[in-house]
């Protein structure tokens, strides 16, 4: 479906984007500097705790950012072309049409007075240019894509279990053939198990698709479960980014490392959990240098000053002070 | 601990600062409450501002004069300056309304409060009781009162400083409106008390009257507030509908009751429009004030309107 | 380590909530149904002891948090409190002493908590309304004290604060202060880390650890996440469709699960460590079904890979298959 000649080039390239908004006369940043790139078929995971800024970063490449926020620098690219993510009208074509986002309150995001095949053709006649009996077939398609017998389309949403609803959310973001898929925390409000059946879903249709898929979630044994990457992020900063295996194995940053610990996990037998101390940062009050200094155990002098830019480390990429190769002598003279 | 309930209380006087900020930060509530303190001041101190009320004996005009020098507002029927009745009108119309309310949001925030948070049999006869005053019509229950009333406490009596037919017509306004507050009040209630801090109240011990007094209450307050505001507003005009069809008191004559007077001395085909433009603007004044203080305060408590930060 | 006397013990538990049935079927006399939300549960717990209540939405787990805290009224069944039967206790005087023992926390930490009131009128609420104490200076020393306990320090900062001025993790510690302070010997748990960041977790899971080993407090820890209840209790319970189909310590539980329905959970958890040491068993199909109308014979059938006909048929008993280790399956044996 999609010309995959220029997979090897990125679908997606995030530069230096900062994002703030407005309430009240004072602004405060919700994203920080914010640097990747997505290619196609990848599946990403956004990892961080409220007010880390993954869902900011995840709508304004969706273009969905609330009329508050406003871009103060950087750039998003979608297969080499500026995005205009701060201007609503001049995003439209491209929502929905080329990325596409799965939503978290399934209930909430469907309307309960229609019938679901309805839902999920709206956006095919609106976007696409179908007409109701084409939409309609589209719509029978999709839901048989995601594991919902064409004939339940007739169901309005109440009539329907919370993981089948879900399902419904993900035909709808599938509707319009998009590149991009996002999952925002599309599985938190979910059963364990039903939990399961949805991520088994998504793994199934993005490599039936080549979709790329950018997962946010605050839980990293989901990312763990069907993610290529992950990339962590803190007050708006992205601290560490690297390959799921690699940093669940060798975790680099103090951040990243204090929240696996954090996670119980009977695979190692330990009964052992490791408080982070502290609270998470208020974005109306950040702290200098380093966003994590306060809570962080292995924090140095240079930590609380200078902030650590996100560098190529190993693999991946990494923001501490503690793994920059120029910094080891530094290091020594702060201990 | 001392200097912690101090902070307290500083705490609370910083709540109530706060509040009124956001409230005065409303246009409306500028107009609302400049108009209203216009209006207190003026039945406060009505003998200061125009000397005592005006009687056929003491008038001091010519009958149906228009607005003059000395007589601001013209003159009615018999003579009298239709501004001092206008200002003495004021007290009356204000205090029926405000006791009218006191009595229609006691009576409907205990009624729609305890329907709400016992719900089950108690709530259906305490709601069929509400429906039952919710339809009477307030006309005919005063025009069924007033007789009884005045042949109980006897003609030119008073009770609680009030001529039985004014005290009449408070009641009735009282008993008419509290059916609006307590269908308010009750399905807020019952939002209320599927709240998480109610099943916790009770875990931890509380008793129903706690819980509906210190938890239930507090929360109603804004709703409470802000329909007072419009049931005051009601009642200033249910007031002046009821002088208006004849049962007010021609001795201690509310805005109203000047309308009822002037209507019957043929103020509008005489063209002596001062008679009636007075107190008909001061009616709707009022009850403007009234309507837009509510809003603002509607405004001011809807927390999807106030952003946490 | 847990005291062997039960501080609480239910006996075939039952709460059904009657479903009203529309106008027609008053008329015709048709039985109205009953939502089954818990349907027979025995269950202990010690002196002491940690046990965790393990199931998906729809299992009935809440509403068992329920009926420990009063807060609902079983249709069927015992409950005994140090072998007192509690079951219809149900005047707010007669059950005063009994609030006094037993507590509970809430998921959500900002629900709970009155918006209007202050953290100091919220924790003193239980010591007022349980008369707990005789003058101001007791009240704000039991409230300071439970504060300090629950990890707010220093206590007097947050007397005169209203509950939205705090965090997140603030407000479950002034939830759980609220519960400590009136020095309870059983605190029901519901979820009370489900809403929190993943890095404040561990730090309330740590206070309610040590408050079993400051004050020998019994917690009984409702919760979806297996990993977790493996974590933090003694013995784990897991509940499907108000009964229990597994109960035995929170390592057997783990590490050699009986029941198919509880394999499948431990399969289902997302991990960190990849598939490896997983067994193989295929993914469970369907969601739980509802309450309303529950399953003939082994409630879990229709969704058991291993199901056979007796399953279909008759409902299984619990079976030990190890030392206090039950499980309700026919393949258990």
């Amino acid at each position: 479906m999609i010309d995959s000649s220029h997979h090897k080039a990125s679908l997606l390239e995030v530069d230096g984007l900062s994002i703030d908004y407005g309430l009240k006369g004072i602004s405060s940043r919700a994203i920080d500097g914010v640097s990747f790139a997505l290619r196609a078929g990848e599946a990403v995971g956004l990892v961080g705790e409220s007010g880390s800024g993954k869902t900011t970063t995840a709508m304004a490449i969706a273009g969905l950012l609330s009329p508050n926020a406003r871009v103060s620098s950087g750039e998003v690219r979608y297969r080499g072309n500026r995005l205009p993510i701060d201007d609503d009208a001049a995003m439209r074509p491209h929502r929905w049409t080329e990325t596409s986002v799965v939503f978290q309150g399934a209930m909430n995001a469907l309307n309960p007075v229609h019938r679901i095949v309805k839902q999920i053709a709206e956006p095919c006649m609106l976007k696409l240019g179908m007409s109701r009996g084409e939409a309609t077939g589209r719509a029978r398609e999709l839901l048989e894509l995601v594991g919902i017998p064409a004939d339940r389309g007739a169901a309005y949403p109440h009539e329907l279990s919370g993981g089948m609803r879900q399902r419904v959310m993900i035909a709808m973001a599938l509707a319009c053939r998009p590149s991009i898929v996002i999952g925002d925390e599309p599985t938190t409000a979910l059963d364990v198990i039903t939990q399961a059946q949805i991520l088994k879903l998504l793994g199934e249709l993005r490599s039936q698709l080549n979709l790329a898929l950018i997962l946010i979630t605050h839980d990293l044994s989901v990312v763990a479960e069907c993610c290529d990457r992950v990339m962590i992020m803190y007050a708006g900063r992205i601290v560490e980014d690297g390959a799921v295996s690699e940093i669940f194995a060798k975790p680099k940053h103090p951040y990243t490392r204090l929240l696996i610990d954090a996670i119980p996990n009977p695979a190692n037998g330990k009964k052992m959990i490791r408080p982070i101390p502290g609270d998470p940062p208020n974005l109306l009050t950040r702290p200098s240098g380093c966003v994590f200094h306060p809570r962080c155990p292995s924090a140095i002098g240079i930590c609380a000053t200078e902030v650590p830019s996100l560098e190529k480390c190993g693999q991946g990429r990494v923001a501490c002070h503690l793994h920059r190769s120029s910094q080891q002598d530094r290091v020594s003279v702060h201990a | 601990m001392s200097e912690s309930i101090i902070r307290y209380s500083g705490r609370q006087a910083r709540a109530i600062k706060t509040f009124l900020g956001r409230f005065l930060g409303y246009g409306g509530a500028q107009v609302g409450l400049v108009c209203l303190a216009f209006f207190i001041v003026v039945a406060a101190v009505p003998d200061i501002l125009v000397g005592p009320l005006q009687t056929a004996i003491n008038a001091t005009g010519e009958f149906l004069a228009p607005p003059s020098s000395q007589h601001v507002l013209g003159t009615d029927e018999v003579g009298r300056d239709v501004l001092n009745l206008v200002v003495h009108g004021a007290r009356i119309s204000l205090t029926i309304a405000l006791l009218a309310t006191v009595i229609s949001l006691v009576v409907g925030t205990t009624i729609g409060m305890t329907a709400g948070y016992y719900g089950g049999v108690v709530d259906v006869w305490l709601m069929r009781f509400t429906d039952f005053f919710f339809v009477m019509p307030s006309f005919v229950l005063a025009l069924v009162i007033t007789p009884v009333v005045v042949e109980v406490i006897g003609r030119g009596q008073e009770i609680l400083g009030f001529r039985p037919s004014l005290f009449v017509i408070l009641v009735v306004i009282g008993m008419t409106s509290w059916a609006f507050v307590a269908r308010i009040v009750r399905s807020q209630t019952l939002s209320l008390k599927e709240r998480t801090f109610i099943d916790r109240a009770r875990v931890v011990g509380s008793s129903n009257f706690s819980i509906m007094v210190r938890h239930i209450l507090p929360n109603l307050v804004p709703q409470i507030a802000a329909n007072g505001a419009l049931v005051v507003a009601g009642a200033i005009f249910v007031e002046t509908s009821l002088s208006f069809l004849g049962l007010g008191d021609p001795l201690q004559p509310s805005w109203g009751t000047l309308l009822s007077l002037a209507q019957r001395a043929g103020a509008a085909s005489a063209g002596a429009w001062w008679y009636l433009g007075a107190p008909g603007a001061c009616v709707l004044t009022v009850s403007l004030s009234f309507v837009l203080i509510g809003n603002a305060l509607d405004d001011t408590f809807n927390p999807r309107r106030r952003v946490i930060p | 380590m847990p005291d062997t006397a039960n501080i609480l013990q239910l006996e075939s538990l039952q709460v059904h909530f009657p479903i009203q049935g529309g106008l027609f079927d008053r008329v015709l006399g048709r039985p109205a149904g009953a939502v089954r939300a818990v349907d027979g549960i025995d269950l202990s717990v010690g002196r002491g002891e940690i046990v965790a209540l393990v199931g998906e939405s729809g299992s009935g787990k809440t509403t068992v948090g329920r009926v420990i805290t009063k807060l609902a009224q079983p249709t069927g069944g015992k409950m005994l409190f140090e072998g007192r039967d509690m079951t219809s206790v149900q005047r707010a005087s007669a059950l005063r002493p009994y609030r006094h023992r037993v507590q509970m926390i809430f998921q959500d930490a900002y629900q709970a908590l009155n918006p209007r009131h202050t953290i100091f009128d919220i924790v003193a609420e239980p010591l007022r309304s349980l008369r707990l104490v005789d003058n101001r200076k007791q009240l704000a020393d039991r409230v300071s004290e439970a504060l300090a306990s629950a990890g707010l320090n220093p206590p007097g900062d947050f007397f005169a604060r209203f509950p939205h001025e705090l965090s997140g993790g603030q407000r479950q510690r002034v939830v759980i202060a609220g519960a400590l302070a009136v020095k309870p010997e059983l605190i029901v748990a519901d979820e009370p880390v489900s809403m929190l960041d993943v890095s404040i977790r561990a730090q309330i899971l740590q206070v309610l650890v040590d408050l079993r080993h400051k004050h020998n407090m019994a917690l009984l820890f409702i919760t979806h996440d297996l990993p977790l209840a493996w974590l933090i209790a003694d013995r784990i319970a897991v509940l499907y469709l108000g009964k229990l189909v597994e109960i035995g310590s929170a390592d057997e539980i783990t590490f050699q699960p009986r029941h198919p329905y509880t394999v499948a959970l431990l399969n289902a958890t997302p991990q960190m460590g990849g598939d490896a040491g997983r067994a193989e068993v295929p993914a469970l199909q369907g969601e739980v079904p509802s309450a309303a109308r529950v399953p003939k014979g082994c409630r879990f059938h229709p969704r058991c890979p291993l199901a056979f006909d007796r399953c279909r048929q008759e409902e299984p008993p619990p079976i030990e298959v190890g030392p206090k280790h039950l499980a309700a399956c026919w393949l258990a044996n």
